[in-house]
């Protein structure tokens, strides 16, 4: 698999930023040339050029604010999800430099320069591609949502975060569990989407394990006056998180973590365990599902596990191959019917009125329930009010069965309040 | 004389030695016509395009427009107008030469009545006629209704066999139809239109028409005077009646050659345009574009931005190594799609916007008007290249361009610049599309009887056996062969003897030529068309040198009649004469067609078709309600689902009054297009009864007495085949066979496909790509706007299922190879089976609330060969797909 993404200067057509993902060679700057060239041509005509599509390949333009053009090239996934990737590769550049920098585009070197910090970033952005390749580490990361994980302690851990947000007079706040929300505060869900995937990027990319302090633009928030973002490691693989203003200061705000979180070290330390089942060991499920996803379309944040059953744990390294498959299933079958309101690709390209293309669901007709049968497994996706889960099965559970056991699954999973979905 | 300008321009047929011709003429199959100088010209003859041979002639029903019923009535009561089609082929060939008709075609022309009415037959045309015509016609009286007045006949009526309605001055009596059982009708020269002057030489208006008519209550014949109105006369007064020959449809399927600028410049303003663009040359003086429409070239969007398609069809190859499919653009605001198409050094672009097509939709829109094109001129450089070419391409566009604007809906030009005035109707979302851009063909499924009927028939025209027309053995090489032949009932496929893939062109033809619309719309009295064309099984096998130098020239001809069709392939070369330049149609053969097709029409095949229309193509469907327990939020109200709901409360409750409901729905469907069954049975019913049973006993007399002439005993073997396989016995029985075909209405009764105890199928489509074969409940307007709905969701969603499924297929065409470097997305390249639950409101009664939940599942069968099924059906019982799929063929017989 291959993906590039690069950015270029509307005016000048200067590249700004380019990486890429795979074992591809880098673009060489002529084909970034035509490529930006293709899609100034047309301006002057009134033609936008949006997206081109080939076998395995997609190509997408897009232009923010009449100043940065943005372009990806990726192959083995759809152009709806491509898209989509563009607007938080846009997020991300705007997070940290700020909307007025990316309009004014004073000093491209220094633009070039203060964009490094979100390399790791994007990068990680484009492991959201559902490129069908096992190789991907982060299989499980799906665009423009949230990854959230259901421990037992959740509850707990809730009621230490509140007082700690108070303490550090903060109304964003969150606990990471290995780069997944654990708890959060109901302000940090207020959040943009967007701003909420790009911070937890922010937290877990480059090193863990020491506390940072960056400032930030929120892209939808407070696109122009910059926050404060700051992650404190408190055990390994547990992160507290918050978005703050000048004061206070990162050490006043770890010595805050430490006194906060002192007293509850058992109960993260048995709250990081539930990785990487991401559901509570006490829950039990049918044996033939291999993998679920759990999304509430609301919130847009999703739980993703590969190892429903317990004794599972030896296959764990052929399971990695389960969560594309569920990816894919979300992206293809799911995010496109069973989701009011995220219309398709278009969601972000069109003027306002124009909103959908014309294979987008009518208002009135709404996606309840979806599945695939392949020849090695089955996939199904319920929706009941704003949850949806996704159920991986074994090629050997009947077909009929599927709904009963995808609705009692989704039952279990949501209706235990200490797990605070 | 127009026989004598055309006998000359068809130099090349004629033998130059005009001494032989009479000898010659006897010797020759087809082209002796030309040297019969004064026997009749079929009436088509005169339309042929000298430069190439081509024809379309389409000769409609004249209809009385504001008057509805007898549109109904008129289109409908004549079944083919066999006496016409003899006619010419008599005149001939009684003179001329000493030929004998094939058996079951004798008889017609052999008919005794025929000759009688023969004689004072003018010829009369809608086109030519004048004020003040006058006939005189002999008219029985009915003896049967003589005094079965009924308050709901005229007297008129019932005696005569005539609707009247008065003229524009409120006072004449004017012919405005014929009932069903009127024999009035077969008398050729009253036409609806006339003015009925007197009766027994007694003058008539509108008030003392039922008082003379008294007065010959006991006659068995009467004296009508009757006297063709001139058409100003007519159409004076509008709103009462107003009489056409032919609908503005049909005119525009005619006009071939006009191009209006200010057309092809109001489609400018739209994203939408074709371009054939020649890669090589480069952009100076536009050298590189070899064909574009809309025109202007300043105005057309693709032709502006005709670079960035080039440049990205270079680049991505480069980059990517794989060719682009597919751009999409903004254009003022409004999404479109550009699609790629190469041909080695040439690139197609064809560009539609998003509100009228979805990407996936106007892929296989490209896929089709390429084909239609390949199929037209061979191949698209061939096509977009020939300078000669370019207006007729033009209306083709035009035309192309109008109906997709129209949403995809046939328009005459008078539809498309309201249309395109409108500003916000063009921006309304059009219905999606499925099946319809497939490259297959809707196919009806007879009864094995009426399957065999038709086999039989299209089989001895294939043939082409002429040896017992000529009691001398002709020496001289047959015109054409004849590649197969498919006949078509209202644009469905009743059977065909083609190549599967030129099958396909030739729907796909007829489909963008407009019969397929003609056909289901407006019943013709005759069609014929007639061009050469190049079937896929021919373009393949010829490499690019023999395009220069063909081995054969190949024609399709297709001839009309009602709402039926038969195509025909002809090859010209090969073992026959070798093709001329631009070969026009031969007489011989469109009268051969016409007379196959008159056969099957006598069969009563197109009733049997109806019926089966009528039946929904056999399938039972469902109309949808609202399911009884609303949908509720909680969990114990949503893990409900697993008992079964009670299941879809039609207006009656039990099982054996459901099949009621379900065929009133049918009804009342079609009750605006078509004949209720019962009527097309009468109507049917009563023609064998008048004539079939003379003609029978005409029939097998004079076959018996040929037999005796024929020497040759394995044609009498055959012949004896070919008697046997009626249900008659020996001898060969028209009606009999119409009878047995008829009555066979068991078989309509529609199959039920879903389990469960009640219906609960929406709709169900099965693909047959490599067969070309699409089966499915017939298409029909229906009244329930959530029916509508859930049809259109279905479409869209069957788009993105076949989409899915398209990995599939191509992975198991991969190589090992090919699978190590591709790029696909491994999670998608098994998936056999994709469904999905929708909801949607109740939309038809407004007191009934609740939702409708239906499945639209879709499954990929690969063996033998692909095949996809698409069914959309009410959530109640769970349906296993490979089940209803079996069900399908089961009781599919193609």
């Amino acid at each position: 698999m291959s993906a590039y993404i690069m950015g270029v200067t509307s005016n000048g057509g200067i590249p700004v930023f380019s990486r890429k993902k795979g074992n591809c060679d880098n673009l060489s700057f002529s084909t970034l040339g035509s490529l930006n060239g293709v899609h100034m041509f047309g301006k002057p005509s009134n033609i936008e050029l949006l997206d081109t599509v080939s076998d395995d390949h997609a190509v997408a333009w897009k232009e923010f604010c009449e100043s940065l053009v943005i372009i990806g090239v990726a192959s083995g996934c759809s152009v709806d999800v491509l898209n989509r990737l563009l607007q938080l590769v846009y997020d991300a550049v705007v997070l940290i430099v700020g909307i007025n920098e990316v309009k004014t585009q004073r000093n491209i070197e220094r633009l070039k320069r203060e964009l490094r910090i979100c390399f790791p970033v994007i990068d990680r952005l484009l492991d959201s591609l559902d490129c069908g390749d096992s190789s991907n580490k982060h299989s499980s990361d799906i665009v423009g949502y949230a990854e959230t994980v259901l421990c037992p302690e959740n509850h707990l851990i809730q009621i230490v975060l509140d007082s700690f947000t108070e303490c550090v007079d903060s109304m964003f706040s969150c606990i990471l569990v290995n780069g997944k929300i654990a708890v959060a505060t109901e302000n940090w869900w207020s959040l943009h989407i967007h701003e909420i995937r790009l911070l937890l990027l922010l937290a877990v990319t480059e090193n863990k394990d020491i506390s940072k302090d960056i400032p930030v633009f929120l892209p939808y928030k407070s696109p122009t006056v910059a926050f404060r973002f700051v992650a404190c490691s408190l055990i390994s693989d547990v992160q507290v998180c918050c978005l703050c203003g000048s004061t206070p200061a990162l050490v006043n705000i770890e010595q805050a973590a430490a006194q906060c979180f002192k007293n509850s070290t058992d109960i993260l330390k048995s709250a990081s365990q539930c990785v990487p089942r991401n559901f509570p060991n006490t829950m039990v499920v049918d044996s033939g599902i291999l993998g679920l996803l759990l999304v509430n379309i609301k919130r847009k944040k999703y739980m993703m596990s590969k190892n429903p059953q317990q004794n599972s744990g030896r296959k764990m390294s052929s399971s990695s191959h389960r969560l594309d498959i569920l990816r894919t299933f979300f992206y293809q079958a799911i995010m496109n019917t069973l989701i009011p309101n995220s219309k398709t690709w278009q969601e972000n390209n069109v003027s306002e009125d124009l909103k959908t293309d014309k294979l987008a669901l009518d208002e009135s007709t709404e996606g309840m329930e979806s599945y695939w049968c392949s020849e090695y497994h089955k996939c199904h996706g319920i929706k009941v009010c704003d949850n949806i889960l996704c159920v991986l099965y074994s090629s050997a559970t009947p077909t009929y069965a599927m709904r009963l056991i995808s609705k009692q699954t989704l039952n279990l999973l949501i209706s235990d309040k200490q797990v605070c979905w | 004389m127009e026989s004598q300008r055309l006998l000359s321009s068809k130099g090349t047929v004629q033998t130059p030695d005009e001494s032989f011709e009479e000898d010659w003429a006897e010797e020759s199959t087809g082209s002796s016509y030309y040297s019969d100088s004064d026997s009749t010209i079929p009436d088509w003859e005169p339309y042929i395009d000298d430069s190439s041979g081509e024809l379309l002639y389409i000769d409609c029903h004249p209809f009385v427009t504001h008057n509805k019923d007898h549109i109904k009535l008129d289109s409908k009561s004549e079944p083919f107008s066999k006496t016409q089609l003899r006619k010419s082929t008599r005149g001939k060939f009684l003179r001329l030469i000493r030929r004998k008709e094939s058996s079951r075609r004798s008889k017609k022309a052999l008919r005794p009545t025929e000759e009688g009415s023969e004689i004072n037959t003018q010829k009369v045309k809608f086109q030519d006629f004048q004020e003040g015509e006058q006939k005189i016609v002999t008219l029985e009286i009915d003896s049967e209704n003589r005094y079965n007045l009924s308050s709901d006949k005229s007297l008129a009526e019932s005696l005569l066999g005539l609707i009247v309605s008065t003229l524009s001055d409120g006072n004449r009596v004017m012919i405005a139809g014929f009932s069903y059982d009127s024999k009035a009708k077969h008398e050729r020269n009253i036409k609806i239109g006339d003015w009925l002057k007197s009766i027994n030489n007694m003058d008539v208006n509108v008030q003392n028409l039922d008082d003379i008519l008294q007065k010959f209550i006991n006659h068995s014949e009467v004296l009508l005077t009757l006297q063709r109105v001139a058409a100003t006369e007519v159409t004076k007064d509008p709103p009462i009646n107003e009489l056409s020959v032919e609908s503005d449809f049909v005119r525009e399927l005619l006009n071939t050659n006009e191009d209006d600028e200010n057309l092809s410049e109001k489609l400018c303003s739209h994203p939408l345009g074709v371009i054939f663009l020649d890669t090589d040359k480069c952009n100076e003086a536009n050298e590189d574009i070899l064909y574009f429409y809309p025109k202007p070239l300043k105005k057309n969007i693709l032709s502006i931005c005709r670079g960035v398609f080039i440049t990205l069809n270079h680049l991505l190859q480069d980059l990517t190594d794989t060719k682009p499919r597919t751009s999409s653009i903004l254009h003022k605001g409004r999404l479109a799609h550009i699609v790629y198409t190469q041909f080695e050094k040439h690139l197609l672009l064809y560009m539609l916007p998003d509100d009228l097509a979805s990407i996936k939709e106007i892929v296989l829109m490209n896929r089709e008007l390429i084909n239609f094109l390949e199929f037209l001129y061979g191949d698209l450089e061939r096509c977009f290249t020939k300078n000669c070419n370019f207006k007729r391409l033009d209306w083709l566009f035009f035309r192309y361009f109008a109906r997709i604007v129209n949403g995809n809906k046939w328009a005459t030009t008078k539809q498309f610049l309201e249309r395109i005035g409108n500003p916000e109707r063009i921006f309304d979302r059009t219905d999606s599309f499925f099946e319809e851009l497939m490259p297959v063909v809707p196919t009806l499924s007879l009864h094995d009887d009426a399957l065999m009927q038709i086999d039989d028939a299209l089989a001895e025209l294939e043939a082409s056996d002429y040896r017992e027309w000529n009691e001398d053995p002709l020496d001289c090489q047959r015109l054409f062969t004849i590649l197969g032949s498919a006949l078509f009932h209202s644009g469905y496929l009743l059977a065909s003897h083609m190549i599967h893939e030129d099958l396909v062109e030739v729907y796909n033809f007829c489909k963008q030529q407009g019969l397929v619309h003609l056909s289901r719309t407006e019943p013709v009295k005759s069609l014929v068309m007639w061009r050469e064309v190049f079937p896929r099984s021919c373009r393949r096998n010829c490499g690019n040198d023999s395009l220069n130098a063909p081995d054969g020239s190949r024609y399709l001809l297709v001839v009309g009649s009602g709402k039926d069709f038969l195509a025909t392939i002809m090859e010209a070369g090969g073992c026959t004469e070798p093709p001329e330049e631009n070969m026009g149609p031969d007489a011989f053969y469109v009268e051969e067609a016409q007379a196959t097709l008159a056969h099957v029409q006598e069969l009563g095949l197109s009733v049997v078709a109806q019926r089966c229309l009528l039946a929904n193509g056999g399938y039972e469907v469902a109309a949808p309600t609202p399911s009884p327990n609303k949908r509720k939020n909680d969990f114990i109200g949503a893990l409900n689902f697993s008992k079964p709901t009670s299941p879809m409360v039609l207006r009656d409750s039990p099982g054996s009054t459901k099949k009621n409901e379900v065929t009133s729905i049918l009804k009342r469907r079609n009750v605006e297009q078509h004949l209720s069954q019962e009527e097309a049975y009468d109507l049917y019913s009563e023609e064998s009864g008048s004539q079939a049973y003379s003609e029978t006993s005409d029939d097998s007399g004079s076959r018996r007495t040929r037999q005796k002439y024929d020497s040759n005993d394995e044609e009498s073997d055959l012949d004896e085949f070919g008697g046997s396989s009626q249900i008659s016995g020996s001898s060969f029985d028209v009606s009999e066979v119409r009878q047995a075909l008829l009555s066979d209405l068991g078989e309509y009764t529609p199959a039920q496909i879903t389990t469960g105890p009640h219906n609960v199928l929406y709709h169900f489509v099965h693909l047959d790509l490599t067969e070309g074969v699409l089966i499915g409940p017939v298409e029909c307007s229906t009244l329930s706007q959530t029916y509508d709905v859930i049809l259109n969701n279905f479409k869209k969603c069957c788009q993105n299922i076949h989409g899915i499924f398209q990995n599939t297929l191509r992975f198991k065409n991969m190589s090992a190879q090919e699978i190590a470097k591709s790029l696909m997305n491994k999670s998608l390249i098994a998936i056999k089976e994709y469904g999905t639950l929708f909801e949607c409101p109740f939309l038809d009664e407004k007191d009934k609330k609740g939702r409708v939940s239906y499945w639209v599942v879709g499954r990929l069968f690969y063996m033998p060969h692909p095949k996809e099924v698409y069914v959309c059906y009410q959530d109640s019982v769970p349906q296993n797909v490979v089940e209803l799929a079996f069900k399908i063929s089961l009781y599919n017989k193609v």
